[in-house]
């Protein structure tokens, strides 16, 4: 039975989305409530059903292809009003005044074309009916509330004129702006930098406290959830496995599921040889539209491990004073007169069979520096001496006979697949270009061969990216670029975009085929704890330079420098 | 933003010169005589040897194409007594002797066939060109954006299906078959109700012999001219009032709480109008350089049937001034098109 304090009951909430043929469905019975004044965690992996509960709150799922049945109640005042089946002409005076909304993507969920403030200043005008003039004044003194620099300039601004961080604080004062009861949060910090994270996130509770707005935090991140809310939800393919105060059921999981999902989250100071995955723990059996969920009899072990590898010390790659440039500003002429050193000066060894990490946060020049090394930008300065050979000095016909060596892996497996192409196909492609194996059968029979190696059965070859999950695709990825027997492997952020249960498995399998094939690897993200499994040893970056360099367990430990202190303590904690 | 309409405004006159070497060097290399045509078959040597020094087509080519661009440059330096001078509307300076700066008009020499100024047969014709694109180009945008949007809104309905295939056939369309079939229904089978002419210019003459407008005389044209846009600016509208209505920023829009309508009108279209521009300029340039089919069909004296006519007397001078007016409008049209996207879209800027 609700409460008087309870400002969101739902019951029995089933979405499913009609397609021509059949009906899919999304939730299957969903039950949970939120306090008035209380930060409810919603978290699960990605097409659990999370996202697609926040947006049936706020009513914003497509009307025409949606089938929803169950209860809603919303309490803003005294009276309960059910949202399930509330026709759209009585929703929408609620969405943005009663309850309101923020999204994953901060760089395209404003209005591109429409200043910042007016993108606040409209929906005032529209909900709180004021004029003009106190419309921005109101939104100045919200932007100062969210703690934006200069709120005459960010009022003033398009979105594409500030930080990702920025616009997500514009969401914010948005999101606020006319008092609403409940505000629905959906993955709000996960496209940001942890240092940011942690100021946003410290701002919802803030907001919380001052305004007294009960906040449903949607996100993937266990560690966020157990820094910001008091009560979770986890949820597995639209259902709600385990539910209840969040110290709690992070500390002591009952379900299975909950279990497998907490382990398998790359811990910060310690270095498994391998990453706990969920099935590690709970075997997941279809039962019609239900789950069954039943433990393993694998046990997780989990051994320490230190960074320091037994492997020699033999250089393979050595880059010295690497600098990239782009010009942000050209004269008359088209001249450049201005600069953006993206990577500026970098130095570095890789050896043998080791991987170095390279961590920083987003526009550092992490990427950059990845992209220079496979020639997919252009050096300013510097040598990159790949068996006493400079990579920049190659001509492009050396360079392209030699670019085998050094493979790329991307952040996200969704775009770097041609859609049109069967992977099969796709993992052959590069190794024709290359010219090895003599026919197409000895091509075929590595590229099987390479699908085994990626966990991958031999009948997917036929296949087309679609009909793949991201794990799947990442995996796909992986054995393209090994089809070239590459001796580098660079990853840019290649799990950054993974479910954490998909990521260690990618991860897992990243580390075998290092040891079996004695590859060495540049992995390249901005998750510590990452780096932490993968990376022998660390370069952090700032700025395009390196700030600190060394063995991953001394950096983790004992760093030295106060931008790196700042990197690991921003992470949530939470083990 | 200045520098930049600056430097758009040295590669146009680059274009310019570029557009004007290849069409007078095409031109001027064809067998054709324009003397002997401009006397038939009548004249004897003499008289075309004296034409042909005349009209300059004695010179190598090089040397004539030299003339005509000194004769184009706005700029020029020349001896004082060179007869061309004659020819100038500008002002002159005297800097010696026997030379002389002048600032001029651009000089696009006389017609071949009748003797008259280049530029005064084009300044007859441009005005009428120039009002059927403009009233075309204004139906196509409307009419266009107007049916695209409510394709776009009407997503999966008969209307946006209905749109759809019209517009299709409407581009599928050459003009020249619409010009004909408009004339057929509405100015004959039809022309007791309508009461238009089969053809008939802006400017006629009436049965006092003044010169009067004749506004009626625009509509069949108009209307067949502006099918083809409209049908292009149509689907335009719709391919990106669709894309932009898949944005994250559509649903902030509605999480907001906003009605559809003010979503569509300010939000999503204020985005789509870049690709929308894109093709109503262009249209709009090739229409103001002369809509050679419609225009012939009904003849109506503008751009295009001065260009057709002057192509077969092979009236060298008014063909080459026409050729380099549209060149000129298209490299106006497209500088005000960059300036146009800056305004619709913030992030664009230029330096």
């Amino acid at each position: 039975m609700a409460t008087n304090q309870e400002l969101l009951n739902i019951r029995d909430l089933r979405i499913a989305f009609r397609t021509d043929d059949r009906v899919n469905p999304v939730l299957r019975g969903v039950d949970f409530s939120i306090p008035a004044g209380e930060i409810v965690g919603l978290v699960g992996e990605s097409g659990s059903g999370k996202s697609v509960t926040g947006l049936s709150l706020c009513g914003l799922l497509p009307e025409k292809i949606t089938n929803i049945s169950g209860s809603v109640e919303f309490t803003p005042e005294n009276h309960p009003i059910q949202l399930v089946g509330l026709p759209e002409k009585e929703f929408r005076p609620l969405r943005g005044s009663k309850i309101s909304m923020i999204f994953q993507e901060p760089m395209s969920s404003l209005n591109p074309v429409l200043t910042c403030g007016y993108q606040v200043d409209e929906m005032i005008r529209l909900h709180l009916r004021y004029n003009k003039k106190q419309a921005k004044a109101n939104t100045l003194e919200l932007f100062a509330q969210v703690g934006l620099p200069n709120p005459e300039r960010i009022y003033n601004s398009y979105p594409h004129q500030i930080s990702g961080g920025q616009i997500q604080r514009v969401m914010i004062a948005m999101a606020i702006s006319c008092h609403p009861k409940l505000l629905i949060a959906d993955e709000p910090t996960t496209a940001l930098d942890v240092t940011i994270q942690k100021k946003i996130l410290e701002l919802l509770v803030d907001i919380r406290d001052k305004f007294g707005i009960s906040i449903l935090f949607i996100s993937h991140d266990l560690g966020v959830i157990k820094d910001i809310t008091s009560r979770v939800n986890v949820m597995y393919r639209g259902v709600i496995v385990e539910s209840g105060e969040t110290k709690s059921v992070l500390d002591n999981p009952e379900h299975l599921y909950t279990r497998g999902l907490i382990a398998c989250k790359p811990p910060l100071y310690y270095r498994p040889r391998r990453l706990p995955v969920v099935s590690d723990f709970v075997d997941i059996v279809a039962n019609g539209d239900y789950f069954d969920f039943k433990p393993t009899k694998k046990d997780g072990v989990e051994e320490n491990e230190t960074s320091e590898k037994t492997s020699g010390r033999h250089p393979i790659l050595s880059v010295q004073n690497l600098v990239v440039k782009y010009p942000v500003a050209k004269n008359f002429w088209g001249s450049p007169t201005s600069w953006l050193r993206a990577v500026d000066g970098i130095s570095f060894t890789l050896h043998k069979g080791e991987t170095l990490g390279i961590v920083g946060e987003s526009g550092c020049g992490k990427s950059t520096l990845g992209r220079t090394l496979v020639h997919l930008e252009k050096p300013d300065t510097g040598t990159a001496l790949l068996d006493g050979k400079d990579l920049f000095r190659q001509r492009e016909s050396e360079w392209r006979r030699n670019a085998r060596n050094i493979q790329i892996i991307f952040q996200d497996p969704y775009s770097s697949l041609n859609p049109k192409m069967k992977i099969g196909q796709a993992i052959m492609e590069p190794m024709m270009v290359h010219g090895l194996y003599q026919n197409k059968a000895l091509r075929k029979e590595k590229m099987l061969s390479l699908l085994d190696q990626v966990g991958l059965l031999p009948e997917h070859a036929d296949r087309y990216p679609h009909e793949f999950s991201g794990g799947q695709r990442q995996r796909i990825c992986i054995a393209r670029a090994l089809g070239l027997d590459p001796r580098i492997l660079i990853c840019d952020e290649s799990v950054a975009a993974l479910d954490v249960s998909v990521q260690s498995q990618v991860l897992n399998l990243l580390k075998d085929l290092q040891t079996q094939l004695g590859l060495s690897l540049i992995f390249i993200t901005h998750d510590m704890s990452v780096v932490n499994f993968i990376a022998d040893r660390v370069a952090v970056m700032y700025k395009g330079k390196i700030v600190e360099t060394g063995l991953t367990e001394d950096i983790i430990h004992h760093p030295k420098e106060a931008y790196t202190r700042d990197l690991i303590t921003a992470i949530p904690k939470w083990a | 933003m200045l520098l930049y309409a600056i430097r758009k405004l040295a590669y146009g006159f680059l274009i310019i010169i570029t557009v004007a070497c290849t069409v007078s060097s095409i031109i001027y290399l064809s067998p054709v005589d324009p003397a002997r045509l401009s006397f038939g078959q009548l004249s004897d040597a003499g008289t075309v040897e004296a034409k042909r020094k005349a009209l300059g087509l004695d010179q190598p080519l090089p040397v004539q194409l030299l003339y005509y661009l000194r004769d184009l440059s706005p700029v020029v330096v020349i001896d004082k007594n060179n007869p061309i001078l004659e020819s100038y509307s500008g002002v002159m300076f005297s800097m010696s002797s026997t030379k002389t700066f002048v600032i001029k008009w651009p000089y696009l020499r006389e017609s071949f066939q009748s003797g008259r100024p280049v530029a005064e047969i084009l300044k007859e014709a441009i005005p009428l060109t120039m009002i059927l694109a403009f009233c075309s180009i204004l139906l196509a945008s409307l009419l266009g954006i107007i049916l695209g949007i409510l394709s776009a809104v009407r997503h999966g309905t008969w209307i946006e299906q209905v749109a759809m295939v019209v517009s299709t056939i409407g581009y599928s369309l050459p003009s020249y078959a619409t010009a004909i079939f408009f004339a057929i229904v509405f100015a004959y089978l039809l022309q007791p109700l309508t009461g238009l002419h089969l053809t008939g210019s802006l400017l006629e003459v009436n049965d006092q012999g003044d010169w009067i407008i004749e506004w009626k005389n625009l509509i069949l044209p108009v209307v067949a001219l502006g099918l083809r846009p409209v049908s292009i600016i149509t689907q335009l509208t719709r391919s990106a009032m669709l894309d932009n209505m898949m944005m994250p920023y559509v649903r902030t829009a509605r999480a907001k709480g906003l009605s559809s309508t003010v979503i569509t009108y300010l939000h999503v279209l204020k985005n789509a109008m870049n690709p929308i521009i894109t093709g109503i300029s262009g249209w709009f340039a090739s229409l103001i350089t002369g809509a050679f089919f419609v225009e012939n069909v009904f003849n109506y004296r503008g751009l295009g049937v001065i260009t057709v006519k002057a192509l077969l007397d092979f009236d060298i001078p008014v063909v080459l001034g026409a050729v380099i007016f549209t060149c000129v409008m298209f490299v106006v049209i497209n500088i005000l098109v960059d300036l146009l996207y800056s305004v619709t879209d913030p992030r664009i800027k230029y330096s």
